[in-house]
């Protein structure tokens, strides 16, 4: 029916049921889908008083209207659910072809509710739903359990846990496809507390489309444009996202051995130009991805997708580590054991300073590549020094009584942009419901690319207004699902004319943006009541009195302070950060929020 | 105070209309959204050589001194910004466009570079087609749909995220009218090279 398929799959582990029930299609129409119907969905069923970790924490895993309708990267789904490494709302979404066969299981929604006794798989077949023990399943890993559950891509596919999440580790991945992930915020740790290790999927519905021919002209259009842009058609093709190394490396914006610097001497070393030199093997796309940023590569000891630039920052210039072949194998480690790579390699940056600067006892050092990977294995399996590290760097960095060297943004590791070199990036850091993270809007794209156009990264006035557009403008996209990366080449009118030929119910580009703008204020609207308050929006005092010591940035720290104010005010919220009445009434939220009261 | 990165920003892209001849010596506006502000364009301010004091922040949403400053089209600015997604405005004149918008419903170009980057403009009309509640209302309500667009006999008013983006539409336009002017005088049959160009009518 019209993009969505109508229907949620709801599923309670400690009674092995499931039930069927349409779609509130006004909330759909409100929300759209993947990250905005996620948030909705868990403001009515998770509160303040559940532990992420309890079998009263929920996953929601949704996609969206534009899934597998075969619009360029209409593969993604998101899940959400209350995050046990910050305690925010989370959302994670993932490539590949898993998101696109759940769409055409039937389903839009799938609420996993409560603990299984036991370990289980699920696996849905059209509308079908079995429970299979998993007994013999637990403790394997990621890459291994894929292939024992018969992924295959165009037909069935796989989506499971590793050790990572099996240990409740509270940076745990759930991954997908193999090599794809849901990386963020711990959602692998809330699926392993659920004894839930796999959900398999296989589909044949195909979404209707409304207006066909629009649909086709749009399609033509966004080939057309993706095919024009440079970053579309040849850097992300032929470098990867690891493209972004040596750019961000020369602004001085490439945050360095847990921040202390801006600039990597080994940058080089670990580009996307060398990653495709020595080590590519082939290209790979997700389903429907005319882009095809995915990167085969291949070492002595492994072979498969990635390092992205994240990963590759993180293992790499975070750690002082430029051995390339060493980050590619700790990468697929990560993978292979369920951890995000982001929160794994900056939590090892965090305890090598801990460890130089004598607070910790360890032999991690900067530069010691030869430690990643064990390290790597102990935190999946909580043993030795994996233990202390397995929960993210300000757990650690508490324990050892300095959390201000935790490089984390509400308790999530922010990725490879630093602040000082980038003052939009900061506010955004600051103020991202699910924590320090790049993909809850791009100003990357905007003070480093030109994107749609170059904007001063170190202008502080008016920031606000821009990182805002961008944060309502990603929650949108994360609700279509697509990609973020078709952003680059296609602009927001295009996602806006397609869910209306998909739909067939008309969305203007402000209307798109407006949703994004009401999933936005519902999210912080969760997290004020889950006890966040301005205090939280906020950087590590490093980014904020340690001004950048040489290159490019040098002097400058994150002008954090008035941009938040700006911000504030900008988005129609008091000085406590708190939605007003008047803007919840604009966005048609005051009513969920009387009701929540009442 | 108006940051002088801002400024600047102003005075390059104001010079730039007018030795593009897009506006006259007095005419056309600038202005950006900051949150819930708006720096726009001193009225009779000449676009080509702005001064720091050309610049006026005013409310948004209600009046407050800077109103009696600000440039003549503060209004259907403030209607835009609260309308779309826009924190850019481009308001000009460009001439070939304005020839154009007096004979049809909407322009849709014929070069390449405007079929991919604009597809089609819409031309709204006004018989009070400047400062009026009725005018600022047509154009806010077109800019939901479209990035740039034509009042008829007027000129155009284009959006983006920076001034930068609002004036590469505007621009964009007036290349393309001209390319379509030149093509009528050369007044030979058209081949076309695109696929699907019908399409464009209805985007």
């Amino acid at each position: 029916m019209n993009g969505w398929n109508g229907k949620i799959l709801d599923i309670d582990l400690t009674t092995l049921s499931f039930s069927s029930y349409p779609l509130d299609m006004e909330m759909a129409r409100q929300y759209i889908g993947g990250r905005g119907l996620g948030a909705r969905l868990l403001w009515d069923l998770v509160g303040p008083e559940v532990d992420p970790l309890s079998p009263e924490n929920v996953l929601i895993f949704t996609n969206g209207p534009l899934t597998a309708t075969g619009y360029q990267t209409s593969n993604r789904f998101s899940v959400t659910t209350k995050s046990p490494l910050t305690g925010t709302v989370l959302d994670a979404n993932s490539g590949g072809y898993w998101g696109m066969q759940f769409k055409k299981t039937g389903y839009d929604v799938m609420i996993v509710r409560g603990r299984a006794e036991k370990p289980v798989w699920i696996e849905i077949k059209n509308s079908e739903i079995t429970f299979h023990d998993a007994s013999e399943l637990w403790g394997m890993r990621v890459y291994a359990l894929t292939e024992k559950l018969s992924q295959d891509n165009n037909r069935r596919n796989v989506l499971c846990i590793g050790p990572a999440g099996e240990n409740l580790s509270r940076i745990a991945s759930i991954m997908n496809d193999r090599d794809r992930a849901l990386a963020r915020g711990g959602p692998g740790a809330v699926m392993g507390s659920k004894n839930l290790k796999a959900v398999v999927v296989e589909g044949r519905e195909r979404p209707e489309i409304v207006d066909k021919e629009r649909f086709k002209f749009m399609l033509y259009e966004t080939r057309k444009l993706l095919a024009a842009s440079p970053l579309t058609s040849q850097a992300l093709p032929e470098f990867g996202t690891v493209v972004l190394m040596n750019i961000m490396n020369n602004i001085g914006a490439l945050a360095t051995r847990n921040h202390q610097q801006t600039q990597f001497e080994g940058a080089e070393a670990i580009s996307g130009e060398e990653l495709t030199e020595k080590y590519l093997v082939r290209n790979a796309s997700c389903w429907a991805c005319p882009i095809g940023c995915t990167r085969i590569t291949k070492t002595g000891k492994v072979e498969g997708e990635g390092p992205e630039f994240e990963s590759t920052w993180a293992f790499g210039a975070q750690c002082g580590v430029d051995d390339l072949a060493a980050i590619i194998e700790v990468n697929s480690l990560c993978n292979d054991l369920g951890l995000d790579t982001i929160s794994a390699g900056s939590t090892i940056a965090c305890a090598m300073e801990l460890s130089e600067k004598g607070y910790m006892d360890s032999d991690l050092r900067f530069g010691r590549a030869d430690l990643l990977a064990p390290t790597v294995e102990e935190m999946a399996y909580r043993t030795d020094i994996g233990a202390e590290l397995s929960d993210g760097s300000l757990r650690l960095a508490t324990k050892y009584g300095h959390p201000e060297l935790s490089m984390t943004a509400k308790g999530m590791e922010m990725p490879a942009y630093d602040p000082r070199g980038l003052q939009g990036q900061g506010l955004l850091y600051a103020t991202s419901n699910r924590g320090g993270c790049h993909m809850r809007g791009n100003m990357i794209g905007l003070e480093v690319l030109g994107l749609p156009k170059l904007i001063d990264r170190f202008q502080v006035q008016g920031k606000s207004s821009f990182v805002i557009l961008n944060q309502n403008s990603n929650a949108a996209i994360d609700s279509l699902v697509i990609c973020k990366f078709i952003n680059m080449g296609v602009a927001d009118e295009y996602f806006a004319r397609v869910l209306s030929a998909v739909t067939g119910i008309q969305y203007a580009t402000g209307d798109m943006i407006k949703v994004g703008e009401r999933i936005w204020n519902l999210e912080r609207l969760y997290n004020n009541r889950e006890g966040f308050t301005t205090k939280d929006d906020t950087l590590p005092p490093r980014l904020l009195t340690e001004a950048a010591v040489d290159g490019p940035s040098q002097g400058w720290v994150s002008n954090l302070e008035p941009m938040l104010k700006e911000y504030y005010r900008s988005r129609g919220w008091d000085e406590n950060g708190v939605p007003t009445p008047k803007k919840l009434a604009e966005l048609g939220l005051a009513e969920l929020v009387e009701l929540q009261r009442s | 105070m108006v940051d002088t990165r801002i400024y600047e920003m102003f005075r390059e892209i104001g010079r730039d209309l007018y030795t593009a001849n897009m506006i006259s010596s007095h005419g056309g506006n600038l202005s950006i959204r900051l949150g819930d502000r708006v720096i726009i364009k001193r009225r009779g301010a000449m676009l080509g050589q702005l001064k720091p004091h050309d610049l006026i922040e005013t409310r948004l949403d209600k009046n407050d001194s800077g109103v009696a400053l600000a440039s003549t089209e503060l209004l259907v600015h403030r209607t835009v910004y609260m309308n779309t997604p826009a924190l850019a405005i481009c308001h000009c004149h460009p001439r070939t466009a304005v020839a154009f918008s007096l004979s049809r419903d909407d322009i849709v170009p014929i070069d390449n570079e405007a079929s991919y980057l604009l597809k089609k403009v819409p031309i709204v009309m006004e018989e009070f087609a400047s400062g009026t509640p009725q005018m600022a209302n047509k154009v806010a309500d077109a800019l939901r749909n479209y990035k740039i667009i034509m009042l008829r006999g007027h000129g155009s008013f284009a959006t983006g995220q920076t001034l930068d983006e609002a004036f590469f539409w505007s621009s964009t336009l007036e290349e393309a009218c001209q390319i379509m002017l030149y093509a009528k005088q050369i007044d030979e049959p058209f081949i076309e090279y695109r696929k699907m160009s019908e399409a464009y009518n209805k985007f």
